[in-house]
């Protein structure tokens, strides 16, 4: 038995008995409005995040949530990243410090899955806004493993 | 039902008295209010009741207006606003609360300031100068203010629960002004009843946005419109920089010299 195997976050859930209906219209248009996404790639002083509302999303969630381009990331600039596996955390927070305080971002959504690592990216973010000069509305959704908003609520720092 | 729903609440319970009793049972306190062109559809909405409780309040209203009819149900707003419910205030709309908090603290002391309201001597009408400072300066220029130039500038001016909360507004200044006017004449008993109307309009009025009008207002606004509507705050903050520590030491010190009471308004 693997390490992980007990673990919420690695867990082994088949949900293939679960057909999900698909939506009728054809091809979604991508949200995205920019490149790269990584966390770890994209510059804080990019001008995408300059005034805007920023979406910090675990990398799960977009696969997660069926409706992610509509729901969650249209309107806003975005990066992804990974609380469990990526290295460099403190490197993200410097990154979310340097949106907050440089870029000057208005708002700040982030989206983690219902897993426990999960939260490990909020608590980047809100450790990032604590030492932030500026202070700015940070909301945080949490999605259950299909999808589904399973909380969404704003968060203080 | 449709017609119900658009039905203004002061005609539907001047009409069917009722109809108030019922709203009232559900935590609608529309009976006594100075307004009352609100719609009901949009008075139900307004109140976030869940759907269970929100197609009761109808129904029996409904059967109130049309007694022995079977009436439909409608979709009810609490349907509607299941997949956009947030739960929690907006950094914007808590720090309106934040300040709410503060001006009911000051209207708690009201009732012992009454009682020991000295118009003759110049320390006693300092008092109540300084008291109106507080209100001007503080609930009305720097609350009110980020309320009607901020926060309803992104709402549909014509909606009829704005309208009542400037009324209140108004009804307010005009009793600090009433209040002035008696402190000139040294006139008592009118600055009583002056400072005594303030603080009964006052604590309505907090009741009504606290209970009603923000928790819509979080429901209805995107994360967009915060994220500009706390910025602005921010910006308006800064001509105040500084008075809000003042403001919260003067409420101190009246705290200290007189004792509060109302438990309705302290918390």
């Amino acid at each position: 038995m693997s390490g992980y195997a007990e673990c919420p976050g690695s867990r082994m859930v088949d949900f293939t008995k679960k057909d999900a209906p698909e939506e009728a219209g054809g091809r979604v248009a991508s949200q995205l409005r920019q490149w790269p996404i990584q966390l770890h790639l994209v510059s804080p002083q990019a001008p995408y995040y300059k005034g805007a509302d920023v979406l910090l999303a675990a990398d799960c969630v977009p696969f997660a949530m069926g409706n992610f381009h509509t729901d969650a990331l249209k309107g806003k600039a975005l990066a992804i990243a990974c609380p469990k596996l990526d290295g460099g955390q403190d490197l993200y927070l410097a990154k979310i410090k340097g949106w907050i305080d440089d870029a000057k971002i208005s708002t700040l959504t982030v989206m983690i899955m219902q897993v426990p690592c999960c939260r490990g990216l909020l608590g980047t973010a809100l450790a990032a806004a604590r030492q932030a000069r500026r202070k700015i509305p940070i909301r945080c959704v949490v999605l259950g493993l299909q999808g589904d908003v399973l909380q969404e609520e704003w968060v203080e720092a | 039902m449709e017609t119900l729903l658009r039905t203004p609440v002061k005609e539907l319970i001047g009409r069917h008295p009722a109809a108030g009793l019922i709203l009232d049972a559900f935590g609608i306190g529309c009976v006594p209010c100075s307004v009352g062109t609100c719609l009901l559809g949009d008075i139900v909405e307004i109140h976030g009741l869940s759907p269970e409780d929100e197609s009761a309040l109808l129904s029996r209203i409904a059967a109130v207006v049309s007694p022995g009819r079977v009436v439909e149900s409608p979709e009810t707003g609490a349907g509607r606003r299941r997949s956009t419910s947030r739960g929690n205030r907006s950094p914007a709309v808590k720090r309106l609360v934040d300040e709410h908090t503060l001006i009911k603290r000051f209207i708690a002391i009201v009732p012992d300031l009454i009682e020991r309201l000295d118009v003759e001597s110049a320390r006693g009408r300092q008092m109540i100068v300084d008291g109106v400072d507080f209100v001007r300066t503080f609930a009305d220029r720097c609350h009110h203010a980020k309320e009607e130039e901020i926060l309803f500038s992104f709402l549909d001016p014509d909606l009829d629960i704005l309208k009542a909360m400037l009324d209140d507004h108004r009804r307010g200044r005009a009793r600090v002004k009433d209040l002035l006017d008696a402190l000139e004449r040294r006139d008592r008993d009118g600055a009583a009843a002056s400072l005594a109307g303030y603080a009964t309009i006052l604590t309505d009025h907090i009741r009504k946005e606290d209970d009603i009008l923000y928790p819509w207002v979080d429901r209805i606004l995107s994360t967009h419109q915060i994220g500009e509507i706390y910025a602005r705050f921010d910006e308006a903050d800064e001509r105040f920089a500084g008075m809000r520590a003042n403001y919260e030491a003067f409420v101190v010190t009246l705290e200290a010299q007189f004792s509060p009471r109302g438990a309705e308004v302290s918390q």
